[in-house]
């Protein structure tokens, strides 16, 4: 059992929720009695498949278990596919998977880009590190069920203006559901965000005080894009709770989510690709690391680096 | 020959015929005793629904099912009516044409509303009906069965059924669940008392809907309608308040002018503290200043922007048609083939006897020869005999097999009697 266990690799399943994002396409295109089984079923071989894969990997790396940016991503993407497919099981005549699937692979081929080496911890950080990695991390998957509610709600509502029945196989839940859910999604986001950087501080302030770190790195371009985020989402929940008494109001919250899944999305990429002084080794003069694939956007500021890289000066 | 149907739909027979020949439960119980004693030894299965009145007729082995006119004249006759009068407008069909035309009336395809689900019920109680009063029998169980199993297959491999084809039920199901998640918590007001208010009322209400209001220009309309549907009526000077306090509202009202102005709304508008408002505005003319559709938050519905759906949704079943034909046509020709199939069973019954027999005795023989043989061996020795008997039969069983898709398969089975001397 376990030899089979260690033999699941990621590939195993992307390729079963890229079948189940394909059925769930088809419904677009042909009716099929059969269909829905095999979309739920490839969905949940690769949730199954998924959970096995990053429990085998919480059991087997050496470092504190699920702490690497690589992690972080797909753990992230569990989440979102978990979410998925109960929706669809739930709720079976709304193409949830479509909107879902899609963000579940982009996660995964934003884990495939990033670090797999964990992010060194000591005892006294692993508990904020697993607070703030946490926060953030219901931050993000908020912000995603969010976009997608707000994408959902858009869709339809232009279904509802332009008079139409809706289209066979594309049944949305009704606005007063997605509108509820888009707002506590933002409300949720910006609390989990905000959770989420005041934590980093503490994490932040914790190594200081041991001596890891000689200050805090205010200025690093994780911490500033992070703290934009935050900012962004709160303002966001802000605009949406004001925004929840006017006749138009769903409308500006559907758009407010997909905004804010804009800005998580840059966010993340800026941390795949942009250079950061976040999570390498405190002490550590020279230029900067590069890029990136090294770095995790919400992750633990943390004292010693994963591995040597060009450019690091020890 | 042996099945049979006769019967007439709204195709064929007038309404005040079709209302005279039509058969309430207990007297279709009554006409299915008539018919057991009538035609002993036949099965029978009598569909009435208020479009339809069908009589199926089957009989096993080789007596014939009652002639389509002893039918005619057995339907007139339990409801009472000149069999002059039924026959030029009921219609007969024998063997595949009757197994094809029950599996489209189960399946919907023949319905005056295409594709419409309750017939698939109502064969259902035809059969059980039948089951009760013993005219129900092998032939007829595999064919009714076999009618609800293509009406299933019907409804779930096309969408002939999927989408609603009446104005209330579109305006409900399509429109306001696709605005509101539920209603009990909801307001919903009904301006006048149209025809249409009633049918979307019980739409509203099957949905969740408890909080309603009437409100009509006469105030003992508007009190009489409520008591019945056990809503609530308001004074219509009170229409401002009440669209204030509306999440839903249906109007359908005699009225030649709009009766909510866009000057009216507007006033309610400030007071209603940004909930969407939905307008089902079933009048004609409109009740509704049509440019109040337009507003934030308002989604509202003329009749004919819901028969503009209502047309798409019929048209999209006409386009299903061709796919539930074919269903239909596969399974008829499933069943008849089987039903041809099991004509044969006697000649393979007998064939696979004597073939047993004559290998028993060859065992028998043999072993009394080989009286050294352990039990296992001889086990060996009878199964192998066994499976020699399977693969021989084999062929002819698949030929027989094969032939009975395209009809009774008399030709083969005769030159099977003649080959293995097997009497009839």
């Amino acid at each position: 059992m376990a030899e089979i266990v260690s033999r699941i690799s990621v590939v195993c399943f992307a390729a079963s929720y890229a079948v189940a994002l394909a059925c769930e396409g088809s419904r677009l295109l042909f009716r099929s009695g059969i269909r829905g089984a095999v979309m739920v079923g490839f969905a949940a071989a690769g949730v199954l498949a998924h959970t096995l894969f990053l429990g085998w990997r919480a059991a087997n790396e050496p470092a504190v278990p699920l702490s690497s940016a690589y992690d972080w991503y797909l753990l992230a993407a569990w989440l979102l596919a978990c979410g998925s497919l109960w929706l669809t099981v739930a709720n079976p005549r709304t193409p949830t998977g479509l909107f879902m699937l899609p963000l579940v692979l982009s996660l995964i081929g934003a884990a495939e880009m990033s670090s797999r080496a964990p992010f060194p911890q000591s005892p006294a950080t692993q508990v904020w590190g697993a607070i703030h990695g946490s926060f953030n991390l219901a931050a993000s998957v908020a912000v995603a069920f969010g976009a997608i509610a707000g994408m959902m709600w858009l869709i339809q509502a232009g279904r509802l203006a332009r008079k139409q029945a809706p289209a066979q196989g594309f049944r949305m839940p009704s606005l007063e559901k997605l509108a509820r859910f888009t707002g506590r999604s933002a409300t949720i986001a910006a609390w989990a965000a905000a959770a989420g950087f005041a934590s980093g501080i503490v994490l932040n302030a914790v190594n200081r005080q041991q001596g890891l770190l000689e200050s805090i790195p205010w200025n690093d371009p994780v911490i500033l894009r992070m703290g934009a985020l935050v900012a962004w989402l709160v303002t966001a929940a802000l605009l949406e709770r004001a925004a929840s008494r006017r006749p138009d109001g769903p409308r500006t919250i559907a758009l407010l989510s997909l905004v804010s899944l804009g800005v998580l999305t840059l966010s993340i990429l800026w941390g795949l690709f942009g250079a950061s002084r976040h999570g390498v080794p405190p002490r550590q003069t020279g230029p900067l690391p590069m890029p990136a694939a090294e770095q995790v956007m919400l992750t633990v500021a943390l004292p010693t680096a994963p591995a040597p890289r060009p450019g690091v000066i020890r | 020959m042996t099945l049979a149907f006769v019967g007439g739909s709204h195709r064929t027979v007038p309404m005040e015929l079709r209302e005279r020949l039509a058969f309430s439960a207990e007297q279709a119980a009554v006409a299915l005793r008539r018919f057991r004693q009538r035609f002993p030894g036949r099965e029978g299965v009598l569909l009435s629904t208020c479009n339809r009145v069908e009589l199926y007729a089957a009989s096993e082995h080789d007596s014939e099912p009652p002639a389509p006119r002893q039918l005619v004249d057995f339907l007139a006759e339990c409801r009472g009516i000149d069999a002059a009068l039924l026959a030029p407008v009921l219609a007969g069909e024998n063997d595949q044409a009757a197994v094809h035309h029950l599996f489209s009336v189960a399946s919907g395809l023949d319905s005056m509303v295409l594709g419409e689900p309750q017939i698939v019920a109502q064969v259902k109680q035809a059969w059980a009906l039948a089951q009760e009063e013993q005219t129900a029998g092998p032939l007829t169980g595999g064919m009714f069965q076999a009618a609800l199993r293509t009406a299933k297959r019907v409804a779930t491999e096309t969408a002939i059924g999927r989408e609603r084809l009446s104005i209330p039920s579109i305006a409900v199901a399509d429109f306001a669940r696709g605005v509101f998640e539920r209603f009990d918590d909801k307001r919903v007001l009904l301006v006048g008392a149209g025809k249409m208010a009633h049918e979307t009322l019980r739409y509203l209400r099957d949905a969740g809907a408890r909080d309603i209001v009437i409100v009509n220009r006469s105030m003992a309309r508007a009190e009489d309608l409520a008591t019945r549907l056990g809503a609530r009526a308001a004074r219509f000077s009170d229409l401002l308040d009440e669209l204030v306090r509306a999440d839903l509202v249906v109007s359908t009202t005699g009225a030649t002018e709009p009766v909510v102005t866009l000057d009216l709304f507007t006033g309610a508008e400030r007071r209603r503290g940004g909930r969407p408002l939905l307008v089902l505005d079933l009048a004609m003319p409109r009740d509704f200043d049509p440019r109040i559709g337009a507003r934030p938050g308002v989604w509202l519905y003329s009749i004919d922007d819901l028969g503009a759906a209502c047309d798409a949704n019929r048209k999209t079943r006409q386009r299903e048609m061709p796919g539930a034909l074919a269903i239909v046509e596969e399974e008829a020709q499933r069943f008849m083939g089987d039903l041809h199939h099991r004509s044969s069973a006697p000649v393979i019954e007998q064939l696979r006897a004597g073939w047993t027999e004559t290998g028993e005795s060859e065992l028998d023989r043999l072993f009394r020869r080989l009286p050294g043989l352990d039990d296992t061996a001889r086990a060996e020795i009878r199964q192998s005999f066994q499976r020699y008997a399977a693969k021989l039969l084999h062929s002819p069983l698949t030929s027989l097999r094969n032939e009975s898709h395209s009809g009774p398969p008399h030709g083969l089975l005769d030159a099977l009697r003649r080959l293995f001397d097997l009497k009839d």
